[in-house]
């Protein structure tokens, strides 16, 4: 819990790390219609695509530094020795970039949904969805920032993309559902099985490759 | 015993020793399995009804694509030992593998798409198939990238493998993605439960085809492993021997 509290106020510091990702976020979305000078019932199709894709692209940037600056002054190995499960810190971490982060990135997207295609059900719907997908892409991009932890966040991206496809090509399912007006439920829970697991091996693996690191 | 047999034959030394011997045989086997397929699929089977002669690259899109899969399964295999048991052999093979898989999805995607010229009107589709075995092409080529940015070979050996292991969720996608969606792409002729739905005439040279593909390649990595094991182990005095 003071872990917790503590990861919680660094980042709150650092206006940079959430404030910066969820602003680029906003103006990559209030950005896209204005590209797409069609009739409205265009942007309703293509809304939902430009809305994963801004979401991938804005968890990337939000990880960028995510061990960086902790490894760099030495936290990160105060951390490994003072906590018996490094795991348990790298958990707490993502899941403060999530709230930070992943949270009003996910309200905002459900806003959006709902002031450009302006049906409330969608925007609802859109929330769940938004909330798992964006916990899942911290996840992922954290493990490919703690790869090259010192080369670079290019190379982390260039290497954990592959990992994120199966997703898009699930989301990208549950754009069609949502088009045809089907149940989504399925495809929610599907979202949320890979959420398990992703929660409980992947922090033991971003764990185990800080400590090469710091070898 | 397993394990004694196996700490010896992982040693590079002994490796390098026992490969040097099989090599001969593998190469030249596997190559004249490969040539005696292309031959009876070239000229002595007859055309198909719907594809006329185009069909024939089957003989090579089909043992690329299988070996360019066969190999990420085999590299998280090695990834795997190497994590478990330390093996060091397993982290060379690992890294030496990765080339030859890149090369073989690159085979694998270029006869693809010559093949979808005649066949289906366009040498590109934005379809499940394609695009994994390209995803596939792209993780090859990060895993190469990954473990040369790190100067430190032990450490890049470790993060490679882990990345191996974790990327390998990608393999049952492609091997699926043309059943889970509707594709251009057709589903698996030959099934190891099912009776194969391509004509007898063409499945012997396919086989053949494959085997013999298969050996090539894994002469390719024994190859590409020597040299990793190699450059590695150069401060060895057995190394300056060998050499």
């Amino acid at each position: 819990m003071k872990l917790l509290k503590f990861e919680l106020l660094k980042l709150r510091k650092k206006s940079r790390g959430w404030l910066g990702p969820i602003l680029v976020f906003v103006l990559i979305m209030t950005a896209f219609p204005l590209t797409v000078e069609i009739l409205n019932k265009d942007i309703d199709q293509s809304f939902l695509s430009v809305l994963w894709i801004a979401t991938l692209l804005v968890m990337m940037l939000a990880t960028e530094d995510i061990f960086l600056e902790d490894f760099n002054d030495g936290t990160l190995e105060q951390m490994a020795i003072k906590h018996n499960s490094l795991s348990g810190v790298i958990t707490i971490k993502i899941f403060v970039y999530w709230l930070l982060i992943g949270l009003p990135i996910s309200l905002l997207g459900a806003l959006y949904g709902f002031g450009i295609t302006s049906s409330a059900d969608l925007a609802i719907q859109l929330i769940p969805i938004l909330m798992i997908t964006t916990y899942i892409f911290l996840n992922v991009f954290s493990f490919g920032n703690a790869l090259s932890l010192t080369k670079g966040s290019i190379l982390g991206i260039l290497i954990t993309m592959p990992l994120v496809l199966p997703l898009l090509v699930v989301l990208g399912k549950v754009v069609i559902v949502i088009n045809l007006g089907m149940n989504f439920l399925g495809f929610l829970f599907l979202l949320l099985g890979i959420l398990s697991i992703i929660i409980l091996v992947l922090p033991i693996i971003i764990s185990f490759v800080i400590k090469a690191h710091l070898e | 015993m397993i394990k004694k047999f196996i700490h010896q034959f992982a040693s590079p030394k002994t490796y390098l020793f026992q490969v040097d011997r099989a090599y001969p045989y593998i190469f030249y086997t596997s190559l004249s399995i490969y040539l005696v397929a292309l031959f009876w699929g070239l000229f002595l089977t007859s055309e198909d009804f719907v594809q006329g002669n185009s069909y024939r690259i089957i003989y090579l899109h089909v043992p690329a694509s299988f070996i360019s899969q066969s190999l990420y399964l085999a590299m998280a295999f090695a990834s795997a030992i190497f994590l478990i048991w330390k093996v060091k052999l397993s982290a060379y093979l690992v890294r030496s593998i990765a080339p030859i898989g890149a090369i073989t999805t690159f085979i694998a995607l270029v006869s693809g798409a010559i093949w979808g010229i005649p066949t289906w009107g366009t040498w590109w589709a934005w379809d499940a198939r394609i695009i994994s075995t390209l995803i596939l092409f792209i993780m090859y080529l990060g895993l190469i990238s990954l473990h040369d940015s790190f100067t430190d070979n032990e450490k890049a050996d470790k993060f490679l493998a882990i990345l191996v292991i974790v990327g390998s969720v990608n393999i049952p996608i492609i091997k699926m993605s043309v059943e889970w969606w509707s594709t251009l792409h057709q589903t698996a002729s030959i099934t190891v439960t099912e009776k194969p739905a391509i004509d007898p005439s063409m499945l012997y040279p396919l086989f053949g085809s494959i085997i013999g593909f298969t050996g090539i390649v894994v002469c390719l990595v024994i190859l590409s492993s020597k040299l990793q094991i190699l450059k590695r182990e150069k401060n060895k005095s057995w190394v300056k021997d060998y050499v």
